[in-house]
């Protein structure tokens, strides 16, 4: 096959594309590792919560018309939403369920999808819905030849934020070393005095938050509509397996592998595109088959 | 005595039963509709729905067809075949359906046209586009009323052999739509320009979050022009990314549903300009008194612009009732020879259907997407009309295909 020849300048825009469907599957992801590194819970409703995060974005951006201020208000409102959604989940049912085998919580969450995916047709209805990117982030502009959308630009600038908010949030505050500890020895935790009950809230609502922005920020890159949680939870959970069950920063590793051998092999070898991601977690686990950063697990 | 009255009340009510059914049955002309109705293909399929009951109601309210009422029930098929296929079932042997109608979904409607076969109940399929159903696979008791891949790519290579490009990137969906649309494309394109050359090619799987990445990839690979084998709700996110990388600006693209309503009107102003596409209809195209006045009544009844599956199901509805009509009665075999080679008005003009393999001959409008003053969404411009008979396989080649 002749593609006339790939060029430096290609490989490095493909590259950079990658990059920004890295930080979506990252966002997602470190939140899919942290309630599973810390709390033991295999979240499987994370794409659900995703999913909802999407929706609020489309209705609260539309409330206000959307324009760059509704689609910034959508982006800080929506993940709150799910944060809420999700903090009622965890006190109202799952702070119950701790002790049960990860069996049960994964029927449990696995229960949720179907709740939640019921509850989006009833608020949202069926159809799916679009919403565009803002005026400033709109469009593309020339990248050594080639054009690089603005709104992929916009996602690179906040990968590396939410990374270093994380990094701050598990190393630097109390809650963050708390859920450090109590995911390597919970019971030490508990025995020194701390209510660890509350931690696991706080972390399960942090780790949702973050799906809700993920799905914010995916918002006007795609269709909003039954099914991305789907598509969304079989990719984070195989970057959490790659990366480390539990390591958040297995988790970015994860998702740039994911990312980027997703971006090259459309560009080196695009029939077959599909297969290169799946390959590349194949040849991991068969090196690593406990995932490249240590797990927790 | 109890047990002799429970006799007779047994008896009496076998009795009773079939009197008091049959006649009531014999009263109506009933049409059954297994259709998707519940997710992302509810947006094409609710047209049909909708446009084939307010053609029913003016039929009813006009006397009906042959002193009858036409009653009609839907079912849900969940876009799967097994639910669907029970659902054909269900209406085929308890409701006793004298036509059955239906659905989007390819592998269904060749699963119900099966049945229908062995059944001889006839079957009208409204939106499935596998070339298949009227093609290979045809036989007596189905019939379709929408365009198919092999009618779509003729009609598209048809348009993109007057202009100037040679060198193509195809890209598209993985699955059937995806394949067989763009293989029509390229091979009518072939025959019809033989210069054309085709550089490469990009699969991605149906529902692809992110379709950035690969309209990076085409673009480095320099074609004249791209053929998009897209459908459904993808076009709608490939067309956002198609704006957001300056896709259009750069190379242009054929995508056949991409000048359609359902899939630009979400984009709103929004959706990339010079876009060519094709399509069996349009609220704006034709200007003819017809379509005018079956859009005034779309939008009266249902408070929204009627888009492609509603033509779907106006046709069903004519051609339904026309042909019971000219058949005298409400026979299978009857009916199937009214319908061979009948021609009902529509907005769309003249529609007749093709007696050798069952196929409405319905014209494709080729256009190319542009903003117009007085739509906040994009609409087709330069619209060309490409004549049913044009683009669909001579009966000869059915045949060739039927044999194998």
């Amino acid at each position: 096959m002749d593609s006339g020849g790939i060029t430096v300048a290609a490989l490095m825009q493909q590259v950079l594309v990658g990059l920004s469907r890295t930080t979506i599957l990252f966002i997602v992801s470190s939140g899919l590792s942290l309630v599973l590194g810390v709390l033991r819970i295999p979240n499987v409703a994370h794409g659900s919560l995703y999913m909802i995060g999407a929706f609020v974005t489309y209705s609260v951006a539309s409330f206000f018309g959307q324009t760059t201020a509704g689609f910034i208000i959508a982006l800080a409102v929506a993940p709150l939403v799910v944060a809420a959604v999700s903090l009622v989940l965890e006190r109202g049912l799952l702070c119950h369920l701790y002790d049960r085998e990860h069996l049960m919580l994964l029927l449990f969450t696995f229960a949720f999808t179907l709740v939640f995916g019921d509850l989006v047709k009833m608020i949202w209805g069926s159809d799916y819905r679009s919403l565009s990117a803002p005026a400033i982030v709109q469009g593309s502009f020339d990248l050594g030849g080639f054009p690089f959308p603005r709104y992929s630009l916009f996602l690179l600038v906040m990968g590396p934020l939410v990374a270093l908010g994380l990094w701050l949030l598990t190393n630097k505050t109390k809650i963050g070393k708390i859920a450090r500890a109590a995911a390597v020895d919970r019971e030490m935790v508990d025995a020194i005095g701390i209510d660890v009950s509350k931690v696991f809230a706080a972390v399960f609502v942090i780790g949702c938050y973050l799906a809700g922005l993920g799905g914010a920020l995916v918002a006007p890159t795609q269709n909003i509509t039954q099914g991305m949680d789907h598509t969304i939870i079989i990719e984070a959970f195989l970057i959490v397996i790659i990366g480390g069950l539990g390591n958040i920063w297995g988790a970015l590793l994860g998702a740039a592998i994911f990312g980027l051998t997703d971006a090259i092999g459309i560009l080196i070898w695009p029939q077959f595109a599909i297969v290169f991601p799946y390959t590349a977690v194949v040849i991991v686990l068969l090196i690593r088959p406990r995932g490249l950063l240590k797990a927790i697990w | 005595m109890q047990r002799l009255s429970v006799c007779l009340f047994l008896a009496l009510s076998l009795l009773i039963v079939p009197f008091t059914t049959a006649p009531a049955a014999a009263k109506t002309i009933t049409v059954g509709i297994v259709d998707c109705y519940s997710g992302p293909p509810s947006t094409y399929t609710n047209d049909v729905r909708d446009a084939f009951k307010m053609e029913i109601d003016r039929i009813n309210a006009a006397g009906g067809v042959l002193g009858r009422k036409i009653e009609f029930v839907t079912r849900d098929s969940k876009f799967k075949v097994d639910i669907g296929l029970a659902a054909a079932k269900e209406l085929i042997y308890r409701k006793n359906v004298d036509i059955m109608m239906g659905t989007i979904n390819s592998a269904l409607a060749l699963a119900i046209s099966d049945m229908c076969r062995k059944e001889k109940v006839p079957f009208l399929v409204t939106f499935a586009k596998s070339a298949k159903i009227t093609g290979a696979k045809g036989h007596d008791y189905v019939f379709s009323i929408t365009e198919n891949t092999a009618l779509a790519g003729k009609a598209g290579a048809v348009g993109l052999a007057k202009k100037p490009y040679l060198k193509y990137w195809i890209a598209g969906d993985d699955y059937e739509y995806g394949h067989a649309i763009a293989d029509a494309v390229w091979n009518n394109l072939k025959k019809l320009k033989p210069g054309v050359t085709l550089l490469g090619q990009s699969w991605w799987k149906v529902g692809e979050p992110d379709f950035t990445p690969y309209i990076t990839a085409i673009l480095s690979a320099r074609p004249d022009a791209v053929i998009v084998a897209t459908g459904g709700r993808d076009c709608v996110p490939f067309l956002k990314a198609a704006k957001a990388t300056g896709f259009t600006k750069r190379v242009p693209f054929y995508m056949h549903t991409a000048t359609e309503l359902s899939t630009l009107k979400p984009l709103g102003l929004n959706a990339p300009e010079g876009v060519i596409g094709t399509s069996n209809y349009f609220f704006y195209y034709p200007r003819t008194p017809e379509n005018e006045a079956f859009v005034k009544r779309f939008e009266a009844a249902y408070k929204r612009k009627p888009a492609v599956g509603a033509i779907y199901g106006l046709l069903a509805a004519r051609f339904i009732s026309r042909a019971y009509q000219k058949a005298g009665k409400v026979k299978p075999k009857a009916f199937i020879k009214a319908m061979e080679g009948m021609t009902v008005d529509s907005p769309v003009g003249k529609v007749t259907m093709r007696a050798c393999d069952h196929q409405a001959m319905l014209p494709m409008f080729m256009g190319t997407t542009k903003k117009a003053p007085g739509y906040d969404f994009l609409i087709a411009d330069d619209i060309v009309t490409i004549a049913g008979k044009d683009v669909m396989p001579d009966c000869a080649e059915i045949a060739r295909q039927r044999k194998k």
